[in-house]
């Protein structure tokens, strides 16, 4: 059924965390502002704004999205995962674990962009290698860390099998 | 001797709100009643400000406020740590492009940034200065006509400008007979080195939220370095004292110096005061290109040798371009120029530079304050000296390395670690003996940096009812660690576990006074300061146990949350405070104040330690093209003692990789007054593929800093290495000596093509 | 963040039609938005409606026909990554795809919208070019077919009039026989330089085709006829002898432009050196060898 007709109002229903959500946002609403500002999921964060740093990032029916510069009514009927969503109560994902183990975490303001890709990308290769790992990192800056502990913890969380959830 | 929790890699007690998304940062701050502002930035590099036409922007659906600097007459509105010259709105003139020269405040930012468009201003260009040579030109166009004021730190108030120039400070300092000496040097080199302008680019922009309460208080949430430092600065633009200013820091997405002093604070609580609602002013990174960056430089060297590698002067004369407001600037070139010969011994020395003004984002502090330029520039120049006398780059800076315990100036800290252990340690990691492999060179480079003193940390410890800690402290928590650190010292000392030990947000009206964060200071000196006050309550409960078990002080010790006696006997913190308080309520308070004062080092206060590293390179490079690959890199940092290994090691690898930005791919481009690339798309900083395939980063620890536990600081150290390290790589390698940064690959391309050239020519 | 636009989800082309008739200039068409939002954000274009095609039937397949491949042109580019028919038909499309921009550009990003929007520094119009590819524009007067060459016009150009989109790209997968090779190149987001090259090899070892595409460098990527010309019946030995003199050719024809990934003569420098390499690497692949060259900040494919 076409939809010609164009309230710049929009229904929107989807899933954020499993948690099912109806909302109505105007069709020029990013994701990453309905998500930190309707449903406060301030995780994802703004920083480069041109999706090159990663810092918004989140799963889009498991696709990694730069939230930034996503209209929020294109996660009509999907499932999104935010880092809120990787934690169940005080229970961590073996993601999160490893980043702490290895320390991969400084400032953090990278750090839930970094962890939504690499969720991403361990769904994809289960067991990345180091390349593999920076390579699907390209999109994902950091100022603080160097990047080096944030490879061993994706690396290390992948070779985990309860990780290859 | 071992210790219970310092050095020992305990995770942050951050980590999980920070791997949780749950870690809230100024952007994350939502207040009641909250408005949004935005800043209508200059386009112009200089120009007056003929007219500005807000009526149109006034009157948008949802907008409070526009502002101009005429509607800021009830505050000083200048502010600025060395030089107040930074106005809070431009005032008839803007100096750069992209100043703030009005501020929309509205209900959505949306609204701010579509009023912004609705506000004409009519500029009339101004002849502008954007380079160190414009500058600094006879008769060059003035950024700044009015005399200077000086700004609120003591040690600038005896600030050296030109009058009639584009000269804000100088700094000079001589050692021995000066360039005379050079006269007796059997080899004189002489080279002119640049450093680029870069930018922090911390994953947050800065930001703050302000609001004024009804007792004519404000209150700041600052992503800001120096809480204390902001606070003084609005108490004086706003004429309220101290205790009416309150500045709260969360935690900062990085800072990196470029949150150092006051930078959002006063536009954010003047708007707040006029619309008489909370205000929300989040920068773009854009606007963060626009709003502080690191002073680029151009320095010469002059150095003297004895045919043996022995170093017998130097002259420096450095020329940092700190951008229209000197922000910080006047103590970078000093704090840069003072260390200008490294860590070696260099008995005749006359080091020089100069602060100018230009019409471009104003320099400021950044990771290393003015030492990367000037060891860029001077361990570039000590490889060629070692190239032109036939000696090892390595042997010939071990041969001048200044002992541990000599002096370095009259006045200032002896020199406090064994660089040569530093030295040696980075040589064989990078195997510097043997033969590299085909197509691979190698570089070393070293530097040395005082941290900033005098200053002043103080610090309070509470020991509660149920033997948990709570530590007040204002050092910021940037990502380095601090927080956890602080807590370490205190469980190490009080013998509690660190799980009960919390540390407070940094607040101005609960947490007492921090000069700041920055300078790799904050283990030192907050972390001394953190030690004392645990040591006062240690001091405290002995004292009650004394008293209720009948033992002398000197019998008895802390031992997991007990005061045990030497005869097995045990009280408990919670029976302690009992005894104490005869009650269960009640808590002991200790107080920490680390202030060393003023003292006759050249710089105005003593070291509190020596920041010393090294860094060894190993690259191969694409001749073809110019690009050059690190393959190896190893960093040394003499760090007294880590107390907590993994944070230090987390701190160099960043460090390096910061370097490795400012070495092969950072630089802002401008042309003219107009900055190019102040995008993340055009502004090229280091991604993980950029991770030198085998990165090492070591520790000396000889337990010899004046911190706690003998810790030195550290942090900026292993950033300054890369870039001298790197270009003498290069230059063992290829045969090419750049003298400018980063080394694209263009521009090693053309370096390589210039080699080639002159190869072919017969002479 | 964006101003306010009214979202319009035509799902025939003869609604989406209507509306480009409706709104003129006023409307943007939407794919992916991966440049389009940025465009918005930055306020460099002001548009009342968007008009997303992602619904309009039939423009989001993979499909082979009389031996040409078609991509529609809201196909992603993860979706070209993966595509088991692109993978077995032109399979060096599919390689470059996996190196577009980062992994979330690629799952958002379309090869309409990349085609159309011809930002200069892009691999895909590159690659495109050495598939002798063709652009199908719809408009409310009729479909056409234009060469991709004549498609893209200069930076950021393309012929595409304000009432037609851009509904599919018609590639000519290479014969049996062919193999090939995309080298990019630049330390930069974007790309600096892109070097698609591939040769057909009669059964007798001699190069009986041979397509060469360079772009990045300037304001449009091109084809290279002349230098392909001259490769024609060079056996596999004969072309890694000819790679330099191939190259130099290139380097003397490239169109190159100063901007901030380098200087033109830099550029056309670079183009001389990885045209040298891409035809060493076709030259050993040609020859059933593996060519196994890293060079710094580059990928080869």
């Amino acid at each position: 059924m076409s939809d010609t007709h164009t309230p710049s109002s929009c229904s929107l229903a989807c899933t954020v965390n499993g948690r099912a959500v109806a909302l109505e946002v105007p069709a020029h609403a990013l994701l990453i502002d309905v998500l930190r500002e309707r449903l406060d999921l301030k995780g994802a964060k703004r920083s480069c704004d041109m999706q090159v740093c990663g810092a918004c990032t989140v799963l889009v029916d498991g696709a990694p999205v730069s939230s930034c510069t996503y209209l929020a009514v294109e996660a009509e009927g999907a499932e999104i995962l935010t880092v809120e969503g990787l934690s169940h109560g005080d229970t961590l994902d073996p993601l999160q674990e490893a980043f702490i183990e290895h320390g991969a975490v400084q400032c953090g303001f990278c750090t839930s962009g970094m962890l939504m890709s690499a969720r991403a990308l361990l769904a994809e290769d289960p067991v990345p290698t180091r390349e593999r790992v920076a390579h699907h990192l390209r999109g994902n800056l950091c100022r603080c860390t160097g990047y080096s502990k944030v490879i061993d913890a994706i690396v290390a969380c992948g070779r985990r099998p309860e990780a290859r959830a | 001797m071992t210790f219970r929790v310092v050095g020992r890699s305990v995770r942050r007690l951050d980590v999980v709100e920070k791997v949780t998304g749950r870690a809230r940062y100024v952007t994350d701050m939502e207040l009641p009643g909250m408005l949004h502002a935005k800043l209508l930035r200059s386009p112009h590099a200089h120009a007056r400000i003929r007219r500005m036409s807000v009526e149109a922007a006034r009157g948008y659906p949802g907008v409070h406020a526009v502002v101009t600097s005429g509607d800021l007459a009830w505050c000083d509105p200048y502010f600025g740590p060395a030089l107040r010259d930074r106005p809070i709105l431009a005032i008839d003139v803007a100096r750069y492009e992209g100043e703030p020269v009005a501020a929309v405040v509205a209900d959505t930012e949306e609204a701010a940034a579509e009023a912004l468009t609705l506000i004409e201003v009519d500029y009339e260009e101004l002849p502008a200065v954007t380079t160190l040579a414009e500058a600094l030109a006879p008769d060059a166009p003035l950024v700044h006509t009015a005399p200077p004021l000086a700004g609120h730190f003591a040690d600038l108030s005896t600030l050296k400008s030109r009058p009639g120039t584009n000269v804000c400070h100088q700094f000079h300092f001589e050692r021995g007979r000066g360039t005379a000496a050079l006269a007796e040097a059997d080899l004189v080199l002489d080279e002119t080195y640049t450093f680029p302008r870069v930018q922090h680019y911390s994953i947050e922009p800065h930001a703050a939220v302000a609001a004024w309460d009804e007792h004519g208080g404000l209150t700041v949430w600052a992503s800001t370095q120096n809480p204390y430092s902001v606070r003084a600065e609005l108490a004086k633009m706003f004429r309220a004292p101290l205790a009416a200013i309150r500045i709260v820091v969360p935690y900062l997405g990085g800072g990196f110096g470029g949150k150092t002093y006051a930078k959002l604070e006063p536009i954010v609580g003047a708007l707040a005061r006029i619309v008489g609602r909370p205000v929300r002013l989040a920068l773009t990174a854009e606007e963060a290109f626009r709003t502080v960056r690191r002073c680029d430089a151009r320095v010469r060297v002059r150095l003297g040798l004895r045919r043996d590698g022995l170093l017998l002067a130097a002259a420096c004369e450095g020329d940092f371009d700190v951008g229209a407001y000197a922000d910080i600037g006047p103590r970078i070139i000093q704090k840069g120029t003072y260390t200008a010969t490294g860590p070696y011994r260099v008995p005749h020395v006359v080091l020089h530079s100069q602060a100018v003004y230009t019409n471009t984002t104003p320099g400021g502090a950044f990771r290393g304050f003015g030492v990367p330029q000037l060891a860029w520039a001077f361990e570039s120049l000590l490889d060629e000296a070692a190239t032109r006398l036939d000696l090892d780059p390595v042997d010939l800076r071990r041969q001048n390395l200044l002992a541990h315990g000599e002096e370095y100036a009259p006045g200032d800290t002896p020199i406090d670690g064994k660089f040569e252990e530093s030295l040696n340690r980075a040589a064989e990691a990078i195997r510097w003996t043997q033969v590299a492999a085909a197509g691979r060179g190698r570089g070393v480079a070293m530097m040395m940096k005082a941290s900033i003193g005098p200053t002043v940390s103080e610090a309070v410890v509470r020991l509660h009812a149920d033997a948990s800690v709570t530590v007040l402290s204002s050092t910021v928590e940037m990502g380095q660690g601090a927080h956890t650190v602080m807590a370490q010292i205190a469980a190490e000392v009080l013998a509690v576990s660190i799980d009960r030990v919390r540390v407070a947000a940094p607040d101005t009206a609960v947490t007492p006074y921090d000069q700041t964060t920055s300078s790799s200071r904050s283990t030192t000196m907050m972390g001394r300061a953190v030690q004392d006050a645990a040591e006062d309550v240690r001091a405290q409960l002995l004292r009650v146990a004394e008293a209720a078990l009948h033992v002398p002080v000197r019998q008895l010790g802390l031992d997991d949350g007990a005061v045990v006696a030497e005869d097995g006997r045990r009280l408990s913190y919670e029976d302690v405070l009992k005894e104490r308080f005869g009650m269960g309520g009640g808590e002991l308070i200790g107080r920490g104040i680390v202030a060393p004062g003023r003292s006759a080092a050249p710089l105005g206060g003593s070291t509190p330690f020596w920041e010393m590293a090294a860094g060894a390179a190993e690259i191969s490079l694409d001749e073809e093209t110019g690009a050059i690959t690190v393959e190896d890199y190893v960093s040394v940092a003499d760090v007294g003692r880590r107390i907590n290994p993994q944070q230090c090691e987390g701190q160099d690898e960043g460090a390096v990789l910061q370097g490795l930005g400012h070495t092969l791919f950072e630089e802002m481009l401008y042309d003219g007054g107009q900055l190019l690339n102040a995008n993340l798309v055009d502004y090229r900083v280091p991604r993980a593929a950029d991770v030198p395939a085998a990165l090492q980063c070591h520790f000396i620890e000889n337990g010899d800093g004046a911190g706690p536990f003998g810790a030195k600081g550290m942090g900026e150290g292993s950033l300054i290495p890369v870039s001298p390290a790197v270009g003498n790589a290069l230059r063992r390698l290829a045969g090419v000596r750049l003298r400018e940064l980063p080394l694209t690959p263009e521009r090693v391309w053309r370096a390589l093509r210039a080699r080639d050239q002159k190869e072919s020519t017969p002479p | 963040m964006l101003r306010p636009f009214a979202l319009y989800r035509p799902t025939t082309l003869p609604e989406l039609g209507d509306l480009l008739a409706e709104h003129g200039g006023d409307a943007a068409i939407y794919a992916g938005g991966t440049e389009l939002l940025l465009l918005l954000k930055e306020g460099l274009i002001r548009v009342r409606c968007l008009i997303d095609v992602k619904r309009v039937a039939g423009l989001d397949a993979i499909a082979s026909d009389d031996g040409a491949v078609t991509i529609g042109a809201t196909v992603r580019h993860r979706a070209v990554e993966q595509s088991p028919l692109l993978l077995e038909r032109c399979p060096l499309l599919a390689g470059v795809a996996a190196h577009v921009a980062n992994v979330r550009v690629r799952h958002v990003g379309t090869v309409g919208g990349n085609l159309a929007f011809a930002d200069p520094h892009s691999d895909l119009a590159t690659i495109c070019l050495a598939f002798d590819a063709a652009m199908s524009l719809w408009s409310r007067g009729g479909e056409r077919q234009i060469p991709l060459a004549e498609f893209v016009l200069g930076a950021y150009e393309t012929a595409r009039r304000e009432d037609e989109i851009v509904t599919s790209v018609r590639l000519r997968p290479w014969p049996q026989r062919t193999v090939g090779a995309y080298l990019k190149f630049g330390v930069y987001e974007r790309p600096t330089l892109g070097v698609a090259l591939a040769v057909t090899m009669s059964p007798a070892g001699q190069v009986s085709e041979a397509r060469l595409a360079v772009g990045c460098v300037g304001p449009r990527p091109r084809r290279f006829t002349d230098v392909e010309r001259r490769a024609i019946g060079a056996t596999a030995a004969d072309l890694a002898d000819a790679a330099k003199p191939l190259a130099d050719a290139t380097a003397e024809a490239v169109d190159t432009v100063d901007d901030l990934h380098g200087s033109a003569d830099y550029k056309r420098e670079m183009t001389r050196v990885f045209v040298r390499r891409a035809v060493a690497a076709v030259a050993a692949r040609a020859a059933g060898r593996e060519f196994d060259e890293r060079y710094a900040h580059a990928v080869v494919v």
